[in-house]
């Protein structure tokens, strides 16, 4: 039994057409059904910086989803390449000019005022897992992140993080290793992003 | 180089050791492949399984929070549909160019046949020198008496006829055997004029009133032969 699913599966030929074609119900679905992981996935990679990469991810699926060819798979594999682009770019960018924080991040972390405590809790939950992975080495996270959470398969995330298959399960079984060493400690201390217990 | 047993019996075992999973990674790719180990799993694996469903789990209200703003955002950025802006400003012209030179074309054959209706062949013979229509088309046909008709008052005139004004050669496929029209250039026509080239055309014979046979450039022409059935 798989945890995690495909929502469109056998719908996503003509969602992924009508939604190269402008119609914004088509365009929803694709969103509702990829949105969720891709922010995971820059969680994880890019902290705080998730939310602003992935709508520069959105713009340009928009702008290029015209003339996009393939299965669900290939689109995953489409967008997170993408995704992972415009990381690096980031990086790049913030190496060369390292922000300073300033008092917005505290306004930015308020809750928003119809948070319920069910959907704090739930994310919550979700959030807990992914610090744990975060705690990990920036590519095996990622690796974990993208086979565990995105669905893909090895050869996939090979493809998207430039190495090969057999380098991403080696880095991948270590990553779970790691974890699971965390997990029966009990508590895993993230130097950046806090305590996370489990 | 001589290898000895026991490094041999060493490269075998690490061999089937990199074709055969460990039990620690067939368990690590079931979990990777989003597969539940089962309750005989050791605590600590099912632990982290639940770590592992925990971060694929569904998606939570606030990520899905912003779907208005990204789907304004995506209808904004949005590029025109290829087929609507491309193409039909390109095509349109194009039929439209291509018609209208069929229909040009079409148009001046038949103005060079002399085929068009009497108005539009009139102004045919003006705009590009085609075949002037008879004079007798596309006006009443006289009654059968002595009134002549618009063709033999047309043709009173001392001036040459259409054809020798225009230049133009007749498009009469056989001439009259009348000097009479055809020399003089004024086209009076007589009834025995009328009668032998319509005759001879179109095998009618049967004579014509004045104004049927006043046809200034004296060949003979579909009204000619053909409408002289009002004796």
């Amino acid at each position: 039994m798989l945890y995690g699913r495909f929502v469109l599966d056998g719908d996503f030929p003509e969602v992924l057409r009508r939604a190269a074609a402008g119609d914004a119900s088509a365009f929803a679905r694709l969103w509702r059904d990829t949105h969720p992981p891709l922010l995971r996935y820059l969680w994880v990679s890019a902290g705080d910086a998730a939310e602003d990469v992935a709508a520069d991810v959105w713009l340009e699926v928009a702008r290029r989803i015209g003339s996009f060819r393939g299965g669900e798979h290939e689109f995953r594999g489409w967008l997170f390449t993408m995704a992972r682009r415009k990381l690096i770019d980031r990086h790049r960018y913030e190496a060369r000019r390292p922000v300073s924080p300033t008092g917005d991040g505290e306004l930015l972390d308020r809750p928003a005022a119809d948070d319920t405590g069910t959907a704090a809790l739930d994310y919550i939950s979700t959030e807990t897992a992914l610090a744990l992975i975060a705690t990990l080495p920036r590519d095996q996270a990622e690796i974990i992140v993208l086979r565990v959470v995105v669905g893909l398969d090895a050869n996939a995330v090979a493809q998207i993080v430039g190495k090969s298959p057999g380098a991403v399960r080696v880095a991948a079984h270590r990553g779970l290793r790691t974890l699971r060493e965390r997990v029966a400690d009990g508590t895993v201390t993230s130097p950046g992003r806090g305590g996370v217990t489990l | 180089m001589r290898v000895s047993a026991a490094s041999l019996a060493e490269m075998w075992s690490s061999t089937r050791k990199r074709n055969r999973l460990s039990p620690d990674e067939a368990t690590a790719e079931l979990l990777l492949s989003r597969r539940h180990l089962g309750r005989h799993a050791p605590a600590d694996q099912r632990t982290l399984e639940m770590v592992l469903a925990a971060a694929a789990g569904p998606a939570t209200e606030r990520e899905l929070a912003g779907e208005t703003a990204a789907v304004t955002a995506f209808l904004a950025a949005l590029p025109e549909p290829e087929p609507a802006r491309r193409r039909g400003p390109r095509r349109l012209p194009a039929l439209a160019v291509a018609f209208a030179l069929v229909a040009i074309v079409a148009l001046c054959g038949t103005a060079e046949a002399g085929a068009l209706p009497a108005p539009l062949q009139r102004l045919a013979h003006q705009a590009i020198n085609a075949p002037a229509p008879p004079p007798d088309a596309g006006v009443p046909r006289p009654s059968a008496d002595v009134t002549p008709g618009p063709g033999a008052k047309a043709s009173t005139g001392s001036g040459p006829s259409q054809e020798a004004r225009t230049g133009k050669p007749s498009v009469s496929p056989k001439p009259t055997h009348t000097s009479d029209s055809q020399g003089s250039g004024n086209g009076q026509p007589t009834a025995s004029d009328n009668a032998q080239s319509g005759t001879t055309d179109n095998g009618n014979g049967n004579g014509g009133t004045p104004g049927q046979g006043g046809n200034p450039s004296g060949h003979p022409t579909g009204n000619n032969g053909n409408g002289n059935g009002q004796n």
